[in-house]
Order: C-alpha cells, then sequence, then structure tokens
C-alpha cells in the first residue's frame, strides 16, 4: 500500500537522477585525464574523452614516480594500529561507564563530552611542540598517538550497544567466579562486535583520507596516501595528467570497498546521531 | 564483594584514555591561552605582551579578511543542508534504484581533500568543465577566471563543500527518518493523508533536531575550514582562513600568534557548541 502518486514518482526520479549527475559530472574530466597522453591533455578539452580508454602510461608512472605503494603501505600501518587501539579502549571506557558505579563517574563522563568543545586545530600548536620534543615529527607515531584518542561519539555508540546487552550475562559470569577482567575480554567484548564494526568503518573512512594531521606531522619518508598524493600534486613537474592516474589508482579500491559496505555507513552515522 | 579489585579493574580501564584526553586536549588549549599572551617563538625566554597578539588579529585587515571568509563557507552550507534534506525525504522509501542512488550519492563523502581539490582544479580552471560546458550552453558571457578573479574566488571554492560535505548531512537526515516507524506512515496513508501532507506534516518535524544540529556542525565546521583552500589555492589570493593562518605562523615559529589564533577559533566553536546544547535541550 502506498500513497506515492505518480506525479511523486516521476519528480522523485528525475530529481534523484539529477543530484546523481551533480555528483559525477565533476569526476568525469578525471577519468578522461588519466587515459590521455600528455600531448592529447594540452590539445583537447577536458571534456572530451581519451582517443584510448587501454593506454595505462600514466598508471605506471604514477606508481613508479609517486611512490604510493610505500605510502599505501603506512597508511594501512597506521590505520590498523590506531584503529585497534581506538577501538578497544572505547569499548573499555563505555564498558566501564555502563556497567560500574564509582566516584568520578561523572566527572569523567564531562571530561570526555567536553572535548567536543575543543577543535583538533586549535590544540596542534602546542601538540606540535611536544612531539617535536620527544622527537617523534616525521614518524608515524606522532600521527598514531593522536588517532588512538577515545572520542564521545565513539563511546555513545558503544554505550548503545551495551544498552542492548543484558547485564544478567556479565553478573552470572562474575558470580561464577569470573574476574571482571575475564568478564570483559571473554563474554561482553564479543557481544560487542557489531558497534566495533561500525566504529571502525566510520573512523576508518575519517582517518585515511584525514588530511590535517599527517600533512603536519609527516614530511619525509613516511608518509600517508593524502599527503603522498598532496606532495605529487604540488609538485610543478608532475603532469596533470599523472596526478589524475594517481587520483584514480586511490580512489577505485575505496570507493569498491566503501560502496559494498554502505549500509555499515548509513545505519552507523545515523546512529550516532541519536546521542 | 571483591571491592579493591573492582577499583582496580575500573582505574586500569580509564587510565589510558583519560591520560591521554589531558595531555592531547585539556593542556594544548590552556596551553594555548597562556601562550596567547606571549610573543614566544618555540625556544627561548617567553615574554608577556598582553593583549598584542588579539590587538594584531582585529586590526589588520588580512587578518580580519580570513574570518570573512568562513562567512562563505557558512553560506555555502545553507544550500547543502537543503538538498540533503531533500535527497533524504526522497529517498526515504522503496523504490526501483534506491540502491544505486545510496550508492552513488555516498562517493563525495568517501573522497579526502586532496582528490577533492584536484577534480575542482579541473572544474574551474579557465579552460576547466565549468567554462566548457558554459560555451556548449553558448553562455559564453558567463565564463570567468574563476580561481584568479578575486571577487570570485572565494564563492567558487566555497561552494565545492556543498559537493563534498552534503553526503554527510544525508546520511544524517536520513537516519532520523528511517527511525519513525513504518506504521506512523501507513496510518497515516489510511486517513487519507497525501505525500506531500506526509512529508510536511510527518517527516520534517521529526527532523527538526538533527536539522539544527547539522545547521551548528556546518557553522563550527565553517570556522575551521582549511582543507580546500590550502590545498587548491595556498592560502592565496585573499583564500586564507584562520586555521591556514595558524599552520603559517607555526611554521614561522610564531607560537604565540598561533596560540592567539587557536583560541579564537576554540571560543568560536565554543559558542557554537554551547548554544547547541542549551538550544536542543529546551526542544
Amino acid at each position: 500500500m502506498s500513497n506515492e502518486t505518480k506525479l511523486y514518482k516521476v519528480i522523485r526520479y528525475v530529481f534523484l537522477v539529477m543530484a546523481s549527475i551533480f555528483v559525477i559530472v565533476p569526476l568525469i574530466p578525471l577519468l578522461f585525464m588519466a587515459f590521455k597522453t600528455g600531448a592529447e591533455y594540452s590539445s583537447t578539452s577536458v571534456l572530451q574523452p581519451p582517443a584510448s580508454f587501454l593506454n595505462f602510461y600514466n598508471f605506471s608512472y604514477a606508481i613508479r614516480v609517486g611512490k604510493l605503494g610505500k605510502a599505501f603501505l603506512y597508511t594501512a600501518i597506521i590505520l590498523t594500529i590506531s584503529l585497534v587501539i581506538q577501538v578497544t579502549m572505547t569499548c573499555m571506557v563505555a564498558y566501564v561507564l555502563h556497567r560500574f558505579d564509582f566516584m568520578f563517574k561523572k566527572v569523567v563522563m564531562t571530561m570526555f563530552t567536553l572535548t567536543m568543545f575543543i577543535p583538533v586545530v586549535a590544540t596542534q600548536n602546542l601538540i606540535f611542540r611536544m612531539m617535536y620534543a620527544v622527537k617523534l615529527v616525521n614518524t608515524m607515531w606522532s600521527v598514531i598517538i593522536l588517532y588512538m584518542g577515545v572520542g564521545i561519539v565513539g563511546i555513545y555508540i558503544m554505550l548503545n550497544q551495551l544498552d542492548s546487552i543484558s547485564k544478567e550475562i556479565d553478573e552470572a559470569a562474575l558470580i561464577d567466579g569470573a574476574s571482571y577482567f575475564y568478564t570483559f575480554t571473554h563474554i561482553v567484548f564479543p557481544l560487542m562486535k557489531p558497534a566495533c564494526t561500525t566504529m571502525i568503518i566510520i573512523n576508518g573512512i575519517g582517518l585515511y583520507n584525514d588530511f590535517y594531521v599527517p600533512n603536519l606531522y609527516l614530511n619525509r619518508d613516511v608518509q600517508t596516501f593524502t599527503v603522498a598524493l598532496y606532495k605529487f600534486f604540488g609538485s610543478m613537474s608532475t603532469p596533470f595528467e599523472i596526478v589524475a592516474a594517481a587520483i584514480i589508482i586511490g580512489m577505485i579500491p575505496i570507493l569498491i570497498v566503501f560502496i559494498f559496505l554502505q549500509k555499515y555507513i548509513y545505519n552507523g552515522l545515523a546512529g550516532s546521531v541519536k546521542m | 564483594m571483591k571491592s579493591k579489585g573492582r577499583s582496580l579493574f575500573i582505574f586500569s580501564f580509564l587510565i589510558i584514555p583519560l591520560l591521554h584526553l589531558i595531555i592531547f586536549s585539556y593542556v594544548p588549549i590552556i596551553g594555548n591561552f597562556v601562550l596567547s599572551f606571549t610573543n614566544w617563538k618555540g625556544f627561548g625566554d617567553i615574554n608577556f605582551i598582553g593583549w598584542r597578539n588579539y590587538q594584531r588579529m582585529f586590526t589588520n585587515t588580512e587578518y580580519i579578511s580570513m574570518f570573512k571568509n568562513c562567512g562563505w563557507y557558512f553560506l555555502a552550507a545553507i544550500p547543502q543542508l537543503v538538498f540533503a534534506l531533500l535527497l533524504a525525504v526522497v529517498i526515504n522509501g522503496k523504490f526501483k534504484g534506491l540502491n544505486v542512488f545510496k550508492g552513488i550519492l555516498i562517493i563525495p563523502y568517501l573522497l579526502n581533500g586532496v582528490i577533492i581539490s584536484t577534480i575542482f582544479i579541473i572544474f574551474f580552471n579557465n579552460t576547466g568543465s565549468l567554462n566548457t560546458i558554459l560555451e556548449w550552453l553558448h553562455l559564453d558571457g558567463l565564463k570567468h577566471q574563476w580561481l584568479q578573479d578575486l571577487k570570485l574566488v572565494n564563492p567558487s571554492i566555497a561552494s565545492i563543500s556543498i559537493w563534498r560535505y552534503y553526503g554527510m548531512n544525508f546520511i544524517m537526515f536520513f537516519g532520523a527518518l528511517q527511525s519513525i516507524p513504518t506504521e506512523i506512515y501507513e496510518a497515516a496513508t489510511l486517513d487519507g493523508c497525501n505525500k506531500w501532507q506526509e512529508i510536511r506534516y510527518i517527516s520534517i518535524p521529526t527532523i527538526k533536531k538533527v536539522l539544527f544540529i547539522n545547521i551548528l556542525l556546518s557553522v563550527s565546521g565553517s570556522i575551521q575550514v582549511f582543507e580546500i583552500p590550502y590545498i587548491m589555492m595556498n592560502g592565496s589570493n585573499g583564500t586564507s582562513t584562520p586555521v591556514i593562518m595558524i599552520q603559517q605562523s607555526m611554521s614561522e615559529n610564531r607560537v604565540g600568534f598561533a596560540a592567539a589564533l587557536s583560541v579564537m577559533v576554540f571560543i568560536i566553536v565554543l559558542i557554537v557548541v554551547g548554544l547547541q546544547k542549551i538550544l536542543v535541550k529546551e526542544d
């Protein structure tokens, strides 16, 4: 049963098709450019398709010169370490806040909530000095340390999940003589997996795309993909069609993975609003 | 029961995240506040110079124009939110091609700032897609040097944030609409409510709170604009923003001034988020 009139259905499709065009049009020249030769790029309009979609020279050149493979590897290492630590710590904090009453609980919760007021950009001036003093600038640890912090949105996602896990489960384990630690690691933590998945995907996209922090801290050998791309793109000697190829290389795997996982993005981001 | 073990357990689970929070959020913000009254260079003596950093920020036209530039990004947020809202309302249903549209519409949300900057350099260049399309449509009079013209450059690059950020607003609106139980829609249909009335009287009121959060997110986002003007223009042509200036002052070792700018950004975000808390609670 539906109250959707024919007119509404038509309007809906027209609007969605127009929105899709709005999304896709800026992307098309990039795709064309990646397959054009240098001479072709300078002589043809950006909206003219390349002579051949089988010209992979730009791609191989981008991989060879842009050190993108290495940047991908560093990005993967940084993301894996930071996300594992961040998600685990968020679970731990949320578990303690949800299941226990203790003296400074309100204080702890307020401290986490107040970080919403503190924009990352307003703290780096001094953090950079600290990182510099302990010689972590230009190592991936500077970025990992900053990324692993527990955020309030993550805590709320986990608290929501804990609401749906019955307290009786951990009480039973405790009565059977299990320690608090064992109860958390073997009984509650495994049940929090769905929230962990959501958090890994949402924060994974955020950290993968982050530019501000890695650009500030990683300027030499160790680079994340966004910074490597920026350096590649910023150097005047790199022809634009090569940059386009590099971007396509970086974009395709992520688009495939995340469009495939879009269900989690839609549900996860929507869930974090309910806080 | 085992109360000693219990306290130890709570302590051990909280200590690292709390230390992290103190070291990387609270100490720097308090430190910035103190240093904003100095002309510290990052080394050597710390001399207090009173309000001079703040005075410079509000008397030098270059610095004032950075804060004004943020206004363009906030203006861009209006069509961005309207577009996202319409999209969420329209896509909330069951129809053929739903997942294809959802897949396409999420693409900009997944791309990083460097990719988006490159895409829009190609778009706004003198021989770029925008001017080419205008030529095709025989609207040559509308062709402009979008990134060179000092009057057009800020609105041009600010409009990119519509493309870049509508996705997140859209997903949040969509999530809010999905949380309305289907029975309510069914009941409305049974009562003879048509689609337009349904949108007007059920969808829009439910989304109100999320809409409000998104408006304030946009305000606090526009004061923190960095990536697009930095990557595309390097802050040149009068496209600088407070965060670009923080970055520049840091690299010139003007720690005191960078601290004053950071405190300014912090205070503006504080006001916006505080406003959100107060107004949302009243609702």
